[in-house]
């Protein structure tokens, strides 16, 4: 890691860095990329804003993320984070709360009062249970307590950046040749029906909505059985083979895909 | 012993507040018995007088002047008779009597004859004597007195103001003493209260404050601040235990972490081996930051802030979010999830905790028992409130054991291998404790029984 030349770099260079888009030329990888077919299916050359203070911190992102193929802006202060998402247009940003100057809360509070609505994910480790709360109704899209997994960040980002435009009025999800119809309850593959119990049908329906996008285990229990907090027992597996065996056994191709220590995907090759 | 500081204590000053009300109760009260005695005793010689000299009036009228002045020139000789007489003619000179004149005027009146009048009667010469007396004219233009010597109500009037003065004296005396004696012993308690504090403030934490047993105020007070410092240490020393067992609980993960990534660099090996390692290396960081997030995660639930946010929850939709969660676990390690949720159960609280309560006892229940077990999730209405079971036919937890498996890292010696990192039920009884929820564990003959009395809701 290249962890003391940035620091010093923060120590001598403006604040506000306009990094080159090129990968890391050593093209070493983060925990959680080891697999090619996932690093393809995140949306490269997006450009996004990380606004944190701790410069450790945002190297880590930085370079994992310009190792994606993304652009990457980094603001040390929340004055030139505010300066920078008001001024360019990010397909994403990733905000910590407690800044310098302005604190996270009020940079996404002031964005959203001026129409900007580029998705913001809230990097903290301000974990307390009424903090996410607050943070989401700020208006951020996602809140990510640290530490996290550089794969959980990416993952979410993946969520939040193709996030589908409000086409909640959709009622029937299609992925491959497995279609669910959300009015009649109903999913069939290859014309076959499948018998799926409701919390399986949960789980099927945020994976078919989040088609062919890294969902994180932690993702799953926060958007599927609304639980903020870390089970003790296998309660994702046990449901996500359940389901497997329901949507793919017999089927030939496999639609739900493991991503060892990442998490899951549904998508039809 | 005599100090200052005995003068400045509440007692003292309210000893000495009473003293001057006291003392001005009993100037009042010598006034008065003043006044009235020496009223009383004045009538009683305005009274004796006027006999008198109404007898020498009636006699003087019936059997003439010359029978009074026999009857004045007896009484004068006679020693037992203390009064003072004079009868004197129209001109005023003196017929009879023991005083040489008197101003010829009708009625009462008061006062003081010379040191010869004195002598001559054979009285010491005093200024405090007197003649006190009544004069009334007879016909023939006779002019008849008779007098007293008040000196009896004059003594008696001195002799009430010196009792008085003496007495107030001595009840002064006893009031200073009293209140000095009384302002000594609330001092040495107040002493005891403040050595103690300082003691303890020093760190001797076991030091309590003597109690008598009398119940008043500040043995009240002292028992009071006693169960302040016995809650304060019980606080402190399970804080102490908290601590150590944190210290405890981490130092070996951490060790394991360790050892790894030192058995790596010592050993040199693949780039495969290497990746293991820095997996083993992630594993145990991130159970290490579990239990710094559930120990938070508990401080944060005692410190109670989260009441501020109570809603309305519905508990039966709780409980079937867990059991359509848990029913599919449960059975994939071969064990049964009973569940019974009666609709519609509501209760005051915070939703996400219930839940993460609920979740913890399911969770327990499931990794505690073996394979083939049966669980039951029980919720129910009762008078009292709502009322929950989670019950398992595992292990169960032995009966000396139950009280302290809600503590901070508190494992049964048969489960330390397996994974969890001991808060899970700590975290349980910290929500339990915010919401007001008595927990008991019972035996299930066979397993454990958790029973939840949630507390009624207005």
């Amino acid at each position: 890691m290249t962890k003391q030349t940035r620091t010093v770099d923060k120590m001598t260079a403006p604040d506000v860095r306009v990094q080159p888009t090129e990968p890391d030329s050593a093209g070493r990888q983060l925990p959680g990329t080891k697999s090619g077919i996932e690093k393809a299916r995140i949306p490269a050359d997006m450009k996004i804003l990380i606004i944190e203070d701790d410069a450790r911190m945002a190297d880590y992102v930085v370079r994992g993320l310009k190792e994606h193929g993304h652009v990457v802006d980094h603001a040390a202060n929340g004055k030139d984070g505010l300066f920078l998402a008001a001024g360019e247009r990010y397909d994403a940003l990733i905000v910590d709360r407690m800044l310098p100057g302005v604190d996270g809360l009020t940079i996404v509070k002031m964005l959203r009062a001026t129409g900007n609505q580029s998705p913001v994910i809230f990097l903290t480790t301000m974990g307390g249970i009424d903090d996410r709360v607050e943070g989401l109704n700020a208006g951020a899209d996602d809140y990510l307590v640290k530490p996290f997994a550089f794969s959980e960040l990416l993952a979410r980002l993946g969520a939040v950046l193709r996030r589908p435009p409000i086409s909640q009025t959709k009622t029937v999800l299609r992925v491959g040749d497995m279609e669910m119809d959300l009015l009649k309850r109903t999913v069939t593959r290859s014309g076959r029906a499948i018998d799926l119990q409701p919390q399986e049908f949960k789980l099927l329906e945020y994976l078919m909505r989040s088609e062919g996008r890294v969902v994180t285990r932690t993702m799953l229990l926060e958007n599927v059985w609304d639980f903020h907090f870390d089970p003790q027992t296998s309660i994702v597996e046990t449901h996500v083979s359940r389901l497997r065996a329901k949507i793919d056994k017999g089927f030939g191709k496999e639609l739900l895909k493991t991503l060892r220590g990442v998490g899951y995907t549904l998508r039809a090759e | 012993m005599l100090n200052s500081r005995i003068f400045r204590t509440i007692s003292f000053q309210l000893t000495a507040l009473f003293c001057l009300i006291f003392a001005a109760c009993l100037v009042a009260l010598l006034f008065t018995t003043y006044l009235t005695t020496y009223a009383a005793l004045r009538t009683q010689m305005q009274t004796d007088v006027r006999s008198q000299l109404n007898t020498l009036a009636e006699e003087a009228n019936s059997d003439g002047v010359d029978t009074i002045i026999q009857d004045i020139k007896e009484r004068t000789v006679s020693a037992k008779n203390s009064g003072f007489y004079f009868i004197g003619d129209s001109s005023g000179q003196k017929l009879a009597g023991n005083i040489d004149s008197v101003a010829p005027v009708d009625g009462w009146s008061e006062g003081t004859v010379g040191e010869a009048t004195m002598a001559k009667i054979g009285k010491s010469p005093d200024e405090d004597h007197e003649i006190w007396g009544q004069g009334m004219h007879l016909p023939g233009g006779y002019f008849l007195y008779v007098g007293e010597d008040p000196y009896r109500l004059l003594a008696a009037q001195e002799s009430i103001v010196d009792s008085f003065l003496w007495s107030a004296a001595l009840a002064l005396l006893l009031a200073v003493a009293a209140g000095y004696l009384a302002s000594r012993g609330f001092l040495r308690r107040i002493d005891d209260i403040n050595t103690t504090s300082i003691a303890i403030m020093d760190g001797k934490l076991k030091q309590r404050i003597p109690v008598r047993g009398t119940a008043d105020e500040i043995d009240r007070l002292s028992a009071n601040l006693n169960r302040l410092f016995d809650s304060n240490q019980s606080l402190l020393e399970s804080l102490k235990q908290v601590s150590s067992n944190i210290a405890h609980d981490l130092r070996s993960p951490l060790t394991r972490l360790r050892q790894g990534l030192e058995e790596a660099k010592a050993r040199p090996a693949s780039n495969n081996s290497y990746a293991k390692a820095i997996d083993n290396a992630i594993a145990e960081s991130d159970q290490l930051l579990a239990t710094f997030a559930a120990l938070l995660r508990i401080a944060q639930i005692e410190s109670g802030s989260r009441k501020a946010g109570f809603k309305d929850v519905d508990l039966s939709r709780l409980f079937e979010r867990v059991a359509e969660a848990y029913r599919a676990v449960a059975e994939d390690q071969g064990k049964v999830l009973l569940v019974s949720v009666p609709e519609n159960v509501h209760y005051f609280g915070d939703g996400e905790l219930l839940l993460q309560m609920i979740v913890n006892l399911v969770e327990n229940a499931i990794r505690h028992t073996q394979a083939g077990a049966q669980l039951s999730l029980i919720l129910n209405t009762t008078e009292a409130g709502p009322r929950s079971i989670i019950a398992d036919t595992g292990p169960g937890i032995p009966a000396e054991q139950r009280g302290r498996v809600f503590e901070h890292f508190y494992r049964l010696d048969s489960s330390r291998t397996s994974a969890g990192n001991g808060l899970g039920l700590a975290l349980v009884s910290a929500i339990a404790t915010l919401h007001g929820i008595q927990l008991t564990l019972e035996d299930n003959c066979p397993g454990l029984r958790i029973v939840m009395a949630f507390p009624p809701q207005k």
